[in-house]
């Protein structure tokens, strides 16, 4: 047999793993302070760029793409090269891909920091970024199945079928997720409108989960927990099993995020019931993990990376089985809109992504480095004060979201809301923040622990940047699937496998979206509900730019309890010219679908300008800049001819009309702020904020007058 | 073998079935979201309870289960539900995969899992059936008519129950059944001491114009669910519901000006006399002005 010799990159996985541990340090400060800025608001300083809106897509996306996603990165080029037994592909893609990427990172902060953000989330990048994530996202598959393709080893291992179906899904996701119509150079509107656009953005959201947290994290699992344990995977059956099902059912279920909203209720319906049936294709990773572990339960108790991955598995079972049960449309009454839905989030991404990638950095750190790990002790209390950290977190966001829902949902006996008053239900769970906080900061402290254990690691050790190996080349004679092991030939077609792969996720996706896209009856329309006036869509544009819709949304569900508090419950057809949707997903204040003609525009300028004013106890931030900041009135035509691009029926040539529409209605509402004694320009973003919020919710109240 | 899989699929079918009676799209009314809260809490405690047990018998290599007579029915339990082949007899399937020293075993799909897997893929076309074939279809909207309709019939059972007449919102009722009524109301109880026509006799003339705690029937209502403890009249605020007192302090009024024999002699201040259920007998300040015109 002719054994060749090659060497494993060992200077990518290093370069991700530090980038791993820079931006999760970066991701978890940013989480602590915007978690202590709900009870201490002035901590958002009256700057634009340290606003909640601002910071939490910042949170978001660093703990999702720059921490999360360097980890996976950091564990497949150390995997995948070992798993194949071959270098990387191409040395020259590994470094456009690690480059790359953290360039994107850099620039979301930036942007996002800046207020340039669609609003979608965990798609808050506008189009440039999009694109260049799409192209370096493309950069890592190919690098990636290339390694697969020039591999020396018969069949790909399990922790690749995994990756596959990551680099696949994603690809397939955030290109069809990021369809948007640029407006300028970093502004941009989705095609999708309303509950389309709503659709799409959770199906993307939803399976970002899935094939970003999850998926890669469970092809790691299969290496470096049997790997860190010495033991073999329980069960190869039980792998291919769940592996299938789970990416053919994971993709469906995104309108679990939609339940109770606009969407059309046979396609809530399927995001309920596939929610239901993805319980065991979950628990078949959970329990492969666990049960690996038999006859090595006497090392778990004195490996710290074992522990650390006992608890990321086990923190994914819970999350796994919460996800169903709050997609039963019962449950999800009383959860969405809550704190219980972070907790549900931080169950999963502190202890299984975040644990497990800390379990892979204490293993793999000092492979890179030829040595030991500097202190197993510290490790240790790592893991306990980690441990300590997400109960601290997870417990009191539990309470708190159904604390604060019941008391939205509590009438009197006469029938009437108990806590008509938002706020009230606000204060009511401060305590819990401060926990959570607390919670929060044990998590950093442990995290910070683990930069110094592995720095010092480093330091003791040297690194081996190419690891010499040996393997016989691959020899792929007569190579035809036999009766019964046709999964065992798909495993020698690493492209083959790409695309079967991608057949089976695209299938949920489809089915959902296109009768909703296609069959008018699915989004009945209103005739009295007409496209935004230019003031309006640029106020739109502030509402975005301030990330509102981190905190409030805009969707009034069929409860009575909403009715009551909010007014009717929102119709799809109310938001066909909605491009973005911004619906929202949690309420820390409260729904502003129908705030229109609620409040005065002085009460609007007033409470913008501190809020406290208005809501003594209030938690949102000040925005008092937008008194001053001058509206940018000169991208309406822009705005006005992409919206007409994508269906919003303005008259041909109202680009010639709408700034001097535009300031018709800026002056009537500055002349209004003038009469209360208050002294403001019309062109200026707070005047624009208060013409949108001032028509939100209204446009149905007309045709009923006109019906009448 | 053959019977323990038509037992397992039976028993996950029921539960899913059972379990699942409204099949968890309901939100009527929040006690019922509690309970359902609660069922999948207690649930969710069995299911952990389970599985860590099962994880200590699984694990528990030290614990000889062989020699024991009393676990052996659990054992075939458990070992039916997993099919898992002992560490010991590992070797018997491991592949010969070999990925970077990472082996692979060809341990069977625990039974449990599957049919849990098959009893949710049932629940799933139950609920589909359930609210798309058989059901409209059109499920919130339904939810939330019947939430409101359950709102609205309740408060009208509340109206009618008297709980919301207290002495604020309270108002005079003429038709003849709730007058007969409170005519019978004042024969048991008050007769005695205001007289059979109410013309005075322990307590004060009630057909008069003069009153010790003002004559609207808010002030009446007012007086005779608390009393006037100190002088003799009692609290019936607990003896009669809410619409009683109403009936009875209606029939009271209707007494005004009838003049019966054997009156006692005016008690308390003058007040002006305004037909029951006029509009403009509600303001405090009016009665003010009565007393100052006095």
């Amino acid at each position: 047999m002719n054994v060749e010799k090659f060497s494993y990159d060992n200077q990518s996985p290093k370069l991700f793993a530090i980038a791993t541990i820079f931006w999760g340090v970066v991701a978890l400060l940013v989480g602590l302070t915007i978690a202590v800025q709900l009870y201490v608001p002035a901590l958002s300083f009256g700057l634009p760029y340290t606003t909640f809106g601002r910071l939490r897509p910042l949170h978001t996306n660093a703990a999702i793409f720059a921490f999360v996603g360097n980890a996976i990165f950091a564990g497949v080029y150390y995997s995948i090269q070992r798993i194949s037994k071959a270098r990387m592909y191409s040395d020259i893609l590994s470094k456009i891909h690690f480059w790359g990427w953290q360039l994107i990172i850099v620039s979301a902060a930036v942007t996002l920091l800046s207020g340039i953000t669609t609003s979608k989330e965990y798609a808050e990048l506008e189009w440039p970024i999009d694109i260049a994530i799409a192209v370096v996202w493309v950069v890592f598959g190919w690098n990636m199945i290339g390694t697969l393709v020039k591999r020396r080893e018969k069949h790909i291992y399990v922790a690749a079928w995994f990756y596959i179906a990551t680099f696949v899904t994603v690809a397939v996701l955030h290109i069809g997720n990021s369809i948007e119509l640029p407006v300028s150079f970093l502004k941009s509107y989705p095609v999708y409108a309303g509950v389309q656009d709503a659709l799409v953005q959770w199906w993307y959201g939803h399976n970002a989960v899935a094939f970003f947290l999850t998926t890669p994290f469970l092809g790691l699992m299969y290496y470096y927990l049997p790997k860190a344990a010495n033991r073999p995977v329980y069960s190869y059956k039980l792998s291919i099993l769940h592996f299938w099902t789970l990416i053919f059912i994971y993709i469906w279920a995104g309108p679990h995020h939609l339940l109770y909203s606009a969407l059309p209720n046979w396609a809530q319906s399927l995001g309920t019931v596939f929610s239901i049936m993805l319980w065991m294709p979950s628990w078949g990773g959970m329990l492969n993990g666990l049960l690996t572990l038999r006859g090595a339960w006497d090392k778990v108790r004195e490996d710290p990376i074992l522990k650390f991955m006992v608890v990321a598995v086990t923190a994914y079972g819970m999350s796994t089985f919460e996800g169903p049960t709050l997609s039963l449309k019962n449950v999800n009454a009383i959860a969405h809109f809550t704190d219980w839905i972070p907790a549900h989030v931080h169950v999963g991404t502190l202890g299984w992504n975040g644990f497990m990638t800390f379990g892979v950095l204490y293993w793999m750190i000092p492979k890179l480095f030829n040595t030991k790990l500097y202190s197993k002790k510290l490790a240790n209390a790592h893991f306990w004060i980690g441990t300590l950290g997400i109960v601290a977190w997870v417990i009191p966001m539990w309470w708190s979201g159904i604390t604060q829902s019941l008391m939205w949902k509590q009438f009197t006996p006469l029938g009437i809301l108990q806590y008509p008053n938002f706020l009230e239900t606000v204060l009511q769970i401060i305590p819990m923040y401060i926990i959570r906080s607390i919670g929060g900061l044990l998590y950093i402290t442990g995290l910070l622990m683990l930069v110094y254990n592995l720095v010092r690691t480093m330091k003791i050790g040297s690194f081996v940047k190419n690891e010499e190996a040996s393997a016989p080349a691959l020899v792929l004679a007569n190579n035809k699937p036999q009766r019964g092991m046709y999964h065992r030939w798909l495993e020698t077609k690493p492209i083959m496998f790409s695309i079967v792969a991608t057949v089976v996720i695209s299938i949920g996706g489809l089915v959902e979206f296109l009768p909703t896209y296609l069959i008018k009856s699915n989004i009945p329309t209103i005739a009295s509900v007409k496209p935004y006036t230019p003031l309006e869509l640029q106020g739109r544009d502030v509402y975005i730019r301030e990330g509102c819709n981190n905190c409030h949304s805009q969707l009034i569900r069929p409860f009575r309890s909403e009715v009551e508090r909010y007014g009717e419950y929102s119709k799809a057809g109310e938001f066909v010219y909605d491009h973005p949707f911004l619906w929202g997903s949690k309420r820390t204040g409260p729904d502003l679908a129908r705030i229109g003609g609620k409040y005065s525009n002085m009460w609007h300028y007033l409470h913008m300008q501190d809020p406290r004013q208005m809501s003594p106890g209030s938690i949102m931030p000040t925005y008092k800049w937008l008194i001053d900041s001058k509206l940018d009135v000169a991208s309406t035509p822009a705005k006005i001819s992409a919206m007409r691009k994508l269906g919003v029926p303005y008259p041909e040539g109202y680009e010639n009309q709408c700034i001097a529409d535009l300031d018709k209605q800026a002056n009537e509402i500055s002349d209004d702020l003038l009469n209360s004694g208050i002294v403001v320009e019309p062109e200026t973003d707070i005047v624009a904020l208060i013409a949108y919020l001032q028509r939100l919710g209204t446009d149905i109240k007309k045709g009923k007058i006109a019906e009448k | 073998m053959k019977i323990n899989k038509i037992y397992f699929s039976m028993i996950s079918l029921l539960f899913f079935l059972f379990g699942s009676s409204n099949l968890f799209a309901e939100s009527n009314s929040g006690g019922r979201q509690i309970e359902a809260i609660i069922e999948l809490m207690v649930a969710l405690t069995i299911l952990v309870v389970a599985v860590v047990l099962w994880l200590a018998l699984v694990y528990s290599e030290k614990n000889d289960l062989e020699g024991s007579t009393l676990l052996q029915p659990l054992k075939n339990m458990i070992h039916n539900l997993t099919k898992s082949t002992p560490v010991s007899e590992e070797s018997k399937i491991l592949l010969d995969h070999d990925y970077d020293g990472i082996r692979e075993l060809d341990n069977k799909i625990p039974p449990w899992f599957s049919f849990i897997f098959a009893g949710t893929i049932l629940f799933a076309i139950a609920y589909m059936i359930n609210y798309h074939v058989i059901g409209s279809g059109n499920v919130q909207e339904e939810e939330y008519a019947a939430e409101v309709r359950e709102a609205a019939l309740q408060k009208k059972m509340l109206s009618a129950s008297g709980a919301l007449i207290d002495e604020e919102t309270v108002t005079f009722v003429d038709d003849p059944a709730s007058l007969s009524e409170g005519k019978n109301i004042f024969t048991k109880n008050c007769a005695a001491c205001h007289g059979k026509k109410g013309e005075g006799l322990v307590g004060p003339n009630l057909t008069d114009d003069y009153w010790i705690h003002g004559n609207r029937i808010n002030d009446l209502f007012k007086t005779v669910k608390y009393g006037v403890v100190a002088k003799g009249m009692p609290t019936w605020g607990k003896q009669l519901s809410p619409t009683q007192i109403q009936e009875v302090t209606s029939y009271i009024l209707t007494l005004h000006g009838t003049n019966p024999p054997n009156a006692k002699a005016p008690q308390g201040k003058l007040y002006e006399y305004k037909k029951p259920g006029a509009k403009t007998e509600k303001a405090g300040s009016e009665q003010e002005e009565v007393k100052k015109n006095i």
